[in-house]
């Protein structure tokens, strides 16, 4: 369980308070999808929960080694067919909850310049409109680790 | 008459030493499946007749494929894995079709499979080549305007196949591990 923090330096007690008291976001059940060294890509998931009074809109993500990261969400067309689509933000209402889940939303890790190995715990941050950033450590596995 | 039993009895044991395997109740699926022409990962050609013999699940996907085909290939590892347990392996083949020949060349599916710790055979091939076993399993794919790290939109079933080489089952990309494990070795 990972909490906001502002990439701010040094913000006044009361403007800080105000800031996370507006956003509270918990991330839960973060992993990155195990893929052999040679691949290019993956793929991370995650459950972020906004126990906040105000929605947060997620912009992003990064992470010191995925060049790139995007907000991705896979869904099923009439024909059958599964699509990609690029998001470019995505609202966590206030009080609520959104998923990244396989087969749906997920975060597609690109330019990997190395590819974390099953078992390691790695860092990677979701970016916020509001300037600010929430980080978790996702475990590397073949399947969801948190599947019963 | 007092042999009667006797004979009886063996003609029992006859019978029952016929059914020590039960006959799969899958159905044939005539419409899917086909001549191929394609290249495994050690740049060999493959073909049909390189199905006959053993059970396969093939599926198709690509190895750019971030979220589905990972998974896909992973739980179909876990089927092979649960039968080389059982000690049924030796028979059944996990066949990869790549839709992405550009990028999942020969080489890059030699690098790429092994990891998945399944004796899997990955094809490419021309487009061509895939566009008709791609259209004999009824599989679309269709390729991003992205000039750089373009995806695929695609369908994603999985497809068991008897010694024949002849379709006896489709699955979802979701499919149960213990189900699809547990069709192959009704095939054996």
């Amino acid at each position: 369980m990972q909490k906001v923090f502002s990439k701010g330096a040094v913000l006044a007690g009361a403007m800080l308070w105000a800031a996370t008291a507006q956003a509270e976001l918990v991330l839960d059940e973060a992993w990155l999808r195990a893929v052999p060294p040679v691949s290019p890509s993956m793929a991370g998931y995650v459950t972020v929960t906004n126990t906040g009074d105000a929605a947060v809109v997620i912009t992003g993500a990064r992470s010191d080694f995925a060049g790139h990261v995007m907000l991705h969400d896979m869904s099923m067309q009439e024909d059958g067919t599964r699509a990609m689509r690029h998001l470019h933000e995505v609202m966590v209402p206030a009080g609520g909850s959104v998923s990244f889940a396989p087969g749906g939303m997920h975060l597609m890790l690109m330019h990997l310049s190395r590819v974390p190995a099953e078992g390691e715990r790695a860092s990677l941050c979701l970016e916020l409109r509001n300037d600010t950033s929430v980080c978790a450590d996702f475990t590397v596995s073949r399947t969801s680790p948190f599947e019963a | 008459m007092r042999k009667l039993p006797y004979i009886l009895s063996l003609l029992v044991l006859i019978l029952l030493a016929g059914c020590d395997k039960p006959e799969s109740d899958l159905p044939v699926n005539t419409r899917l499946g086909g001549e191929f022409s394609l290249t495994d990962q050690d740049g060999k050609p493959f073909s049909q007749d390189n199905l006959k013999g053993q059970v396969s699940i093939l599926f198709f996907g690509y190895t750019h494929c971030p979220d589905i085909c990972p998974a896909v290939l992973a739980r179909v590892a876990q089927v092979y894995r649960n039968l080389d347990e059982a000690g049924l392996a030796d028979r059944v083949q996990p066949v990869f079709i790549t839709f992405d020949p550009e990028r999942d060349t020969a080489e890059h599916l030699k690098e790429y499979l092994p990891w998945f710790k399944a004796e899997m055979v990955g094809l490419t091939g021309s487009l061509a080549e895939i566009r008709q076993v791609a259209e004999q399993y009824g599989v679309v794919f269709i390729k991003g305007d992205e000039e750089e790290n373009y995806l695929f939109t695609h369908s994603d079933y999985i497809y068991l196949l008897d010694d024949q080489a002849r379709v006896r089952k489709l699955y979802p990309a979701d499919f149960n591990i213990d189900e699809v494990a547990a069709d192959a070795e009704s095939l054996l």
